[in-house]
Parts: structure tokens; sequence; C-alpha cells
């Protein structure tokens, strides 16, 4: 049974959340700061981690920093503020991915659900990444769009991207429902020595949106977290389970 | 046989250590062989009283029935009978059971010293007679039991037992001085740090009295009338003059840097020759009165003498003095003021206050102008009186005087009168002089013509060099005043210069400095803002129409925006003057600019801080505002999802969360409507007078809290407070349910009320954590919360939501350390109108 640690100083929040899980057959702890969490995790071994940021005392991100140095458990990071700055210090911080307060459980389920799948960390020996719309076949660099476009059909069209589109859309497709931050993806793809700039991923997520959407006005795969990163939302289900 | 001495600790609150320093003192003297015994002591259930207790015999108390309860009294003949060398009795103001011997214990004190017992008590200030009153207006409670000042001024030694406001306060919420259940409203006022500051500083006042009498039978016992210091006395003259007020008001300074006291002293003459300006005089004693001085008249045969032997009289220590007016011829003549004064008094230290600036100014004016046309006036009266005297004087030595001679001893008048009333007056006296030595001096007498050639030389020369003089000598002086005028001009640059860049108001300050500088009657400033005129600054007399309109350059001016007029009134200006306010006139621009740009700047800042403030809160609110919500919507969205399985316990327990957050939702909704009528200032005040226990009833039923964790104690008989019953109510319920979210499971809050003097107190005790000192005054603003609160709910509304609605109704609402530990709210209201205003008839 999957165990989940809730982590927030509001009481009925903890209790929401408990009985939600609860009925979803899950099994359920809480903590009420992120002292408790810390010292929780470490006894208790949770499947995953719902942290609340604004915690009295140790804040949450402060609770990631600690929890990072010894385990990868997931986390998915609750925050009832429109701040950005505290979402993106989160995720780049270790967090696996975040929701806003006030969320539906449907969401919050299914970002657990993606968060638990994900781990242990697997992303990299996936051969070919498939959507309705087109193919991305990591071990042999190439791209290909099309109906029903499927490598073995020899049916599609091959795209060419460039060097860095393709460490783009790399990163991405390999950490399907992920969010990755601006800098987590520039980290991954120019490498370190590289002054982040947003508005040059920007432009480059617009070319690869036009060589692989459907519609590159309407992304569907290539999601933008406004203020925060990109996410690749795989739409065949089973898609980001290839590997597995 | 010899009266027993009697000694009483003072103190001028309860728990200030009286009992336990007296007993200290009589187990000291019974180690040192006396035989102490104590007749009576009251413990208050003080651990460290009763331990020393133990130390001593105790006297056994005399039991007296009184209307079915059984009293306990000092027992005297007991005493007496046992003839102890020193009985300890414990509150000196006690008032004995009804039958008793005495009614008073201190006529107990009295039988036990008239038989030769030593006798130490206690006594706290507020049993005084004399300070009875005042402290009933201080502390609102009227205390019953009182003592004679004198007997306790008769004792054989008073010993003030002293401790700062904070210690007593300090014991206080330790349950030092009661045990923490027996703190009820009315005793938690009195222990209130203003109180007590207020108690103490009588105490102390009261016994510095009694050490200044006894200083003074000391000093008239022993034949000393010197002045002995022992607090600062400040005599300050008064005079009439303008340069007095300024004398006051530095004593004044003096006297109260040093708690001294402030004397005003007016010397009249008694030749009742000099005049002063009565009207001065008048405001001079009402300056020393209005600051806490007393006002004095002594008449002397010369004011030296009268100020010293008054001084002298008032135990004076200081002597301030405005400086003199007198000229240094009259100094001559009578000798300096304060060197006779240090001569007469020279144990007391004299002060002479320069003359402030003003004052210095409107001499300098008069300097200026005046001599200049009484010198001519002189000038002319010489050339009309003198020269025909001296020509009537040496007539009759026509015959044995030169010619020369008599035209060199006119000479020398013509010159006198040349350098006195220039070179018009040296002219017109020239030619009369001529005139008449050639009417009378020179051959043929009695005729304007001459004989003589040399005569005609002589006398041409003689007009000529009294012209030539003259003209000199009033170049001279006219330069001289060019300069000091030029000086003038130079000083007052200087004083508007620094005085733009020290004062705060530098606009005003540069008006009045023109209005002052050209001796105007009035000068004022406006400017054209917004389509119209209006005046930003004046100073003086502005009612006349303006004799001359300056307009100012500004660096600030967007088309007539902006545009500003220097208006004077009363005088025209000479070309210098003109030269000089054209100076000041920019300085003034530039000190207009400056006031703009920093106006701005604040501008600026203000609203970076009311940002910062904006975004604080809109974090805050949108904090918990969504927490609710967050719930309730995860319960709901949860109890949607068709794929769950909810059993009938999960959904009852999902439906109770929702209902709950639903109802937290509402709550700070209110709250924050609430703070925000209160903000905007909007808020419907209906007060009356309202019962405060169906008030109480409703706040605490508000909150809804488990039964038994809210006590309510509040007296049937309690009188009506003038209040708005919705505000208190809402503002109850913020403070009971923040007491209630610290209180520890199984403390109740405690809601009580009483009566003090002509307030109602309502006190709301918690047993929580408390709030530390240094955070009370922020907890009661808007949207504080502290964060080491154990289940942070609110933003912390709930307090300052409290504090607004109580100031609004004309209440307090403080917050206090419970004795112990926690947080106890009071909110003070007042009373409603007593019953017979109501039932006056119509």
């Amino acid at each position: 049974m999957t165990s989940v640690l809730v982590v927030d100083d509001e009481r009925q929040i903890r209790r929401a959340l408990s009985l939600n899980f609860r009925a979803r057959g899950y099994t359920v702890t809480e903590a009420g700061s992120g002292e408790a969490a810390l010292s929780q995790i470490a006894d208790d071994r949770p499947d995953i981690v719902l942290l609340d940021l604004g915690l009295p005392g140790m804040n949450g991100i402060s609770v990631i920093e600690a929890l990072r140095g010894w385990t990868s458990v997931p986390i998915i990071v609750l925050t009832a503020r429109e701040d950005e700055r505290s979402k993106v210090l989160a995720l780049e911080a270790g967090a696996d991915d975040y929701v806003t307060k006030p969320f539906g459980m449907a969401e919050l389920v299914a970002r657990v659900r993606a968060a638990l799948r994900r781990s242990p960390e697997t992303g990299t020996d996936i051969a070919v990444v498939s959507t309705s719309d087109f193919a991305i076949d990591l071990a042999a660099h190439r791209a290909f769009v099309g109906p029903e476009s499927q490598i073995d059909h020899g049916a599609q069209t091959e795209v060419r991207l460039t060097p860095t589109e393709w460490g783009i859309v790399s990163h991405l497709v390999r950490h399907p429902h992920r969010l990755v931050t601006y800098t987590q993806l520039i980290l991954a793809v120019w490498g370190p020595d590289y002054e982040p700039d947003q508005n040059l991923l920007r432009v480059h997520m617009g070319h690869i949106r036009r060589k692989l959407e459907p519609d590159y006005t309407r992304p569907k795969y290539f999601i933008t977290d406004a203020g925060v990163g990109y996410r690749f939302q795989p739409d065949v289900p089973g898609a980001d389970e290839a590997s597995s | 046989m010899a009266r027993g001495s009697l000694r009483i600790y003072l103190g001028a609150s309860p728990g200030v250590g009286k009992t336990y320093k007296m007993l200290g003192e009589g187990v000291r003297r019974k180690e040192r062989g006396a035989d102490v015994v104590v007749g009576l002591v009251e413990t208050h259930g003080r651990k460290h009283t009763a331990d020393q207790i133990a130390h001593l015999d105790v006297m056994p108390r005399r039991e007296v029935m009184y209307r079915g309860t059984v009293l306990h009294e000092m027992d005297v003949d007991g005493i007496l009978a046992r003839r102890p060398q020193i009985v300890l009795v414990d509150e000196y103001a006690h008032t004995n059971a009804p039958g008793s011997r005495n009614e008073k214990r201190w006529q107990d004190v009295e039988e036990l010293l008239d038989a030769g017992i030593d006798v130490i008590s206690t006594l706290n200030i507020q049993h005084l007679e004399s300070l009875n009153d005042v402290i009933s207006r201080i502390t609102g409670t009227q205390q019953r039991e009182t003592v004679p000042d004198d007997r306790v001024r008769k004792a054989d030694q008073l010993e003030l037992i002293d401790m700062a406001p904070e210690a007593i306060r300090r014991r206080m919420a330790h349950g030092n001085i009661y045990p923490a259940e027996r703190v009820d409203a009315a005793l938690a006022n009195y222990f209130r740090p203003g109180n007590l500051g207020a108690l103490r500083e009588l105490a102390l006042l009261w016994l510095a009295d009694r050490v200044e009498e006894s200083l003074t039978s000391y000093l008239d016992a022993h034949g000393i009338s010197k002045a002995w210091e022992t607090r600062e006395r400040v005599v300050v003259g008064l005079t009439g003059f303008p340069s007095g007020e300024a004398a006051i008001r530095r004593a004044a300074r003096m006297a109260g840097r040093v708690g001294g006291d402030l004397i005003g002293v007016h010397v009249s003459v008694s030749d009742g020759l000099s005049s002063q300006n009565d009207d001065s005089l008048a405001a001079q004693r009402k300056l020393v009165l209005e600051l806490g001085g007393t006002v004095h008249d002594v008449v002397a045969h010369n004011t030296a003498e009268g100020m010293a032997t008054f001084a002298r009289q008032e135990k004076a220590t200081q002597i301030v003095l405005g400086a003199s007016r007198r000229s240094r011829l009259h100094e001559l003549v009578n000798g300096s003021f304060v060197a006779r004064l240090t001569r007469l008094v020279p144990e007391v230290d004299v002060h002479v206050i320069a003359r402030s600036d003003s004052e210095r100014a409107d001499d300098l004016q008069s300097a200026n102008r005046q001599p200049v046309r009484r010198r001519t006036a002189f000038a002319w009266l010489l050339t009309a009186v003198a020269i025909p005297l001296l020509i009537a004087l040496t007539l009759p030595f026509r015959d044995t005087l030169e010619l020369s001679t008599e035209l060199l001893l006119a000479l020398a008048m013509v010159l006198v009168i040349a350098a006195l009333g220039g070179v018009v007056v040296g002219a017109v006296a020239a030619i009369l002089a001529s005139l008449l030595v050639n009417w009378f001096f020179v051959e043929p007498y009695y005729t304007l013509s001459i004989g003589d050639t040399d005569n005609l030389i002589a006398l041409m020369v003689f007009v000529a060099v009294a012209v030539t003089t003259g003209a000199l000598v009033d170049t001279a002086s006219r330069r001289s005043f060019e300069a000091r005028l030029a000086r003038r001009e130079a000083e007052a640059l200087v004083r508007s210069t620094t005085s733009l860049a020290l004062d705060p108001e530098p606009v005003q300050r540069l008006m009045e400095e023109i209005h002052t500088t050209f001796a105007l009657a009035g000068v004022r400033l406006d400017s054209f803002d917004d389509g119209e005129w209006t005046t930003v600054a004046m100073s003086g007399d502005v009612t006349p129409p303006a004799t001359a309109t300056l307009s100012l350059s500004s660096g600030h001016q967007e088309e007539r925006n902006g545009e500003r007029t220097l208006e004077l009134f009363g005088r025209s200006l000479s070309s210098d003057d003109q030269r000089l306010m054209r100076a000041l006139a920019d300085q003034l621009a530039l000190a207009i600019d400056n006031q703009h740009l920093a106006a701005e700047a604040a501008d600026a800042a203000t609203l970076a801080d009311v940002d910062i403030v904006r975004t604080a809160l809109l974090r805050a609110v949108s904090h918990d505002l969504r927490t609710p919500l967050a719930s309730i919507k995860a319960m709901v969205s949860g109890l949607r999802d068709p794929s769950v399985a909810w059993t009938p316990e999960q959904t009852a327990e999902a439906l109770l969360t929702v209902d709950e957050e639903t109802d937290r939702l509402n709550q700070l909704v209110g709250n924050l409507l609430d703070a925000s009528r209160l903000q905007i200032g909007e808020l419907a005040i209906d007060l009356r007078p309202a019962d405060l226990a169906e008030i109480v009833a409703s706040a605490v039923h508000s909150v809804s809290a488990p039964s038994g964790a809210v006590c309510v104690e509040i007296p049937a008989e309690l009188a009506d407070a003038m209040c708005d019953a919705k505000l208190l109510e809402r503002s109850l319920a913020n403070i009971v349910a923040n007491a209630l979210r610290f209180s520890p499971p199984g403390t109740p809050v405690i809601v009580e009320a009483a009566e003090i003097g002509r307030t109602v107190h309502i006190r709301v005790v918690d047993r929580g954590i408390g709030i530390k000192p240094e955070h009370r005054a922020q907890v009661t603003l808007p949207f504080q919360r502290f964060d080491d609160t154990p289940d942070g709910q609110g933003v912390g509304l709930g307090l300052s939501i409290a504090q607004g609605f109580v100031d609004a109704m004309g209440g307090s609402l403080t917050l206090d350390d419970t004795p112990g530990s926690g947080l106890t709210a009071t909110i003070i209201l007042p009373q409603g109108p007593l019953p017979q205003d109501e039932s006056d008839p119509p």
C-alpha cells in the first residue's frame, strides 16, 4: 500500500487530504511542522511527501533541502501563494512538482501518481517516446511527425531539429509530466557556464512547437507553466511508461 | 516612664516588601538580645513572610464577634501585660472591628508607645489622609482606612520602601504579592504601571516634604539663615522689559531640569518714580505661573537689596536676570546691578541671560535711523542758539579781541555744528556766523559792508572751511552708516542661509526674517496653483494695500502654475534695501522649491511603505482565504469523484470539515469587512448604556466554545457601560476566540467584570503562553500573527479589530500578563449615566 505523508500547519487541510487519500486506499500520516516532517520521513519512509511551503518555523524549502541530502522521495509542494519565486525555489531545491491551493483532488491524485511512477528516476534508458502527433527516437536522435506516427510504419515525415532544440526536447520527454524549471532546462542543455536567458529558451521553444505540435498556437504537449518552466504532457496512455 | 519610639515602614503600594522588612528588623533586634514580639502581622499567604514570622514570638490575637463572623484583632491588653521591648504591628492604618477599645489601630499603637514600648509598623501611602483624595482619583478606588498625617509625621523614624513599578509588576505576575486566583479586575487595575508610578512619586514627594520640614526646623534651631541646598530654587527677576521672557523660560528650564522650584519676583522701588511697562510685566507674571512657578512682589529702597533679601528668604540657589538695557553711563553712575547683587548674596549663583536675536534686531533698526535725525535737529538748535550766544558773550570784549580770534571761536562752533548736522546745517551755520561777525565785529560796525580787504578774505576763508568740513563730516558719517547697513545685510543673509539649512520650516522663518529685517508692517507670499492664488505664508499685518510686489523665480514653473509673488506692506524700500530684498527673495524661492522636493520625496517614501504593507496584507489575506477554501475544495472534489467508494463515516467527516471551514471563511470575511470599515472610518456607533452580562453571554455564544472552556463571572449588580452593544460583542468575541486558541486544554478562559470608579472593566484572562511585552504593541495592529503559535489561524485581525472597536467606543483595551502565565485583556469603558440623572423631573 502506498504511504503518503501530509505536511501542513493547517489542521483542516491535513484532515481533508488524509480523508481523501484514505478513501482512495493510501496509508496517510500527518506532520504539522517541518521539523516533525523530517523525523517522520526518516522513521516511516513514506512513498511520497505532500509539503506545504508556508510552514511556521522551518519553512518548506528548508525541508526540501534537508531531505534532498539523503533521499529522493518524491515531493509535491502545496502552496497557497501566488508567489512564483517560492515555487521555483522549491522546484530547484528538488521538489518534483507543485499544486496551488485550492486544488481539486483529481488533479492532486494525478500528480501524485505521476510522481510515484517516475520514482525512482528512470528516464534515461527510454528509446522511443510516441504521441498521437509525433515520435521522438532518443537513441537515433531523430524526430518524426504525422498522424499515428510510429517509427516502424515508415509513413511519417522526419523533421530536423537543431542540436539545441534536440537538447531541450530530449530533456523534456525524458521527464514526462514533470515540471522542469527554466534554470534546470538551461543547465541541462547549455551546461553550467551558460548565463540563463529565458528569452532565448522561449524562442527555441517556439521553434520546437512549430515543428512538433499540431497547432503551435495552442500547444498540447509542451506546456508552459508561466514564470516557472515547461512540462511535457504525453497524450498516449502509457507513452510515459514505455521504459518501465 | 519614657515614651516608646515609633518606626514606620512606608510603601507606595502593596507588595513592595514593608512587612518583610519590618519582620527582618524584628529578627535583627531579637538577635541582638531585645525582647521582640509580633503584635499582629498579616502574611497574605506570602511564603517568605511566613518563614520570617517563624523566628519570632507571636502574640495571640483577640477574637471579636461581629455580625456572626469572627474577626481577629491585636490584643493590646495582652501586649501591655507581656511588656516586650519592641512590638511589631502591621498595617498602621487598620480600622479595628466595631466594639474594640479603639476605633483605629494607630490609637492602639499610641497606647503601646505611652506604655514605653517601641513599635515598628507599616503603612501604605494611600492610607495617608492628605493623599486620600488624590490617590482615589489616580487609582479609582476609595480608601476607607486613613491615618492623620501628623500621626505619621510624628514617627521617630520613617523609612520608605521603594521599588520600581516594573519590579512590582514582575512580582505581581509571578504571583508573589497575591495568589493568582485573588487577582481580580480591581486589583489588576490598581497595579497598572501608570498607577504604580504615580503612587511612587507621591510617596517620594510626601517624604521629601517631610525632610524639608525637618530641615527647616533644624536650620531654625541652629540659627542658620544661609541658604541650604536641598533642591534647586530658582528666583527670576521680573522687569517688564522684553528680555525678561527669555530669562523666565531659561529659569524654568533650570528649575525643571533639577526638579526645583521656579519663583518669580518683581521688585518695586519705594520712591514710586520708576516707570514700568505694566502690560509686559503682567504677561511675564502670567508666564511664570504657566510654567508652574510662583510670583512674589517685593517693595524695597533699592532693587538689588530687595532682590537679595528675597532670595535669602526663599533660600534661593540660583538667580536669573535678563540682560540689562541700561546704558554704560547709567552703570558708571549707579554701579552694576549684577555686581551689587552678587556682593549681597555671594552664596547664590547669579545668571544673566542674553537677549534674543529678534530683540537685538529691534535695537539695530532704531540705532540706524533715529540718531541721524536727532543729531541734525540738535545741530540746527546749536546754529540758532549757540552762535548768537557766542556773539553776545564776546561783544563786550570787541575792542580787545582781534577779529581773527573771534573768527576762530566762531569756526570752532561751526565745525561742531557741521560734524553733527552735515553739510547743509554747516553751511547755514557758517553763513549765519559770518553775517553776525560781519555785523558786530567788522568795521564799520552794524553794517554788512566790509572795509578791510583782509577782513573780507578772512570771512570768505571762514565760510569755505566751514562748508568743506561739514561736507567731509557728512560723507564720513554716511559711509559709516552704509557700512553698518552692509553688515546688517550680510548678517541677514547669513541668518537666512543658516535657517534654510537648519530650519524644518525655512519658508516661514525667512518670511519672519524679511518682516523684521526691513521693519515692514507685514509680508505675504502668494502662490498661483491650479488656477487660483493662495497664500503660502505670511508674517505681520497684511491688511493695508501692498507697497511693493516682487515675483519669485522658480525652477518649478509650468506656465502660470507655481508662479509666486512676495507682497510687502507698510513701508517702501530704499534701493539698498531692495538689493537685499532681492537676495532674500531668491533664498525664499529656493526654500520653497526645496520644500516641494522634500515633500515629493516624502510622498514617494510613504507610497513605498504603503506598497510594502499592501503586499504583505494581500499575501496574508490570500493565504487565510485560500486555506479554508483549499480544504473545502479538496473535500468536495474528493466526494464528487465517482471512482472512490466513501464509507458513511468518511462522508460525514468530510462534510463536517466543509461545514467548519465555511464558518471559518465567513468569520474571516466578516473580520475583513470590519477591519476595512475601521480603516475607512465608516463605523456607525450607537453608544448607550448596556447590560454587560447580556453582551458577554452572546459574545461567548458566538465563538461556539466547548462547554466549560469559558467561565463568565459578572456580578449581578454591575453598572451599565456606555457602549455599542454590537461592537462590544464583536470585540469580546474576537478577544475570547483569541484566548481560547492559546489556552491549554483544561484551563478555562475567564471573563469577568467590575466597576472601578466611574468606569467598568471587563477582563478576559487566559493561561496560555501570553505575549512577550515587546510584541504587545504590534499584536493589535492589523494582520499581525506570531509564527510561533501552535496552530496559527487567522491573519491576526481579531485583536486589532477589538482594539479598533473599543477605541471607537471611547474605551481602552490593554494587554497584560496574567499572574502566573498567559494574557489578560482588559477593556475599560465609561459607565452609563447615574440613575438619578435619568430620574430628574422633566
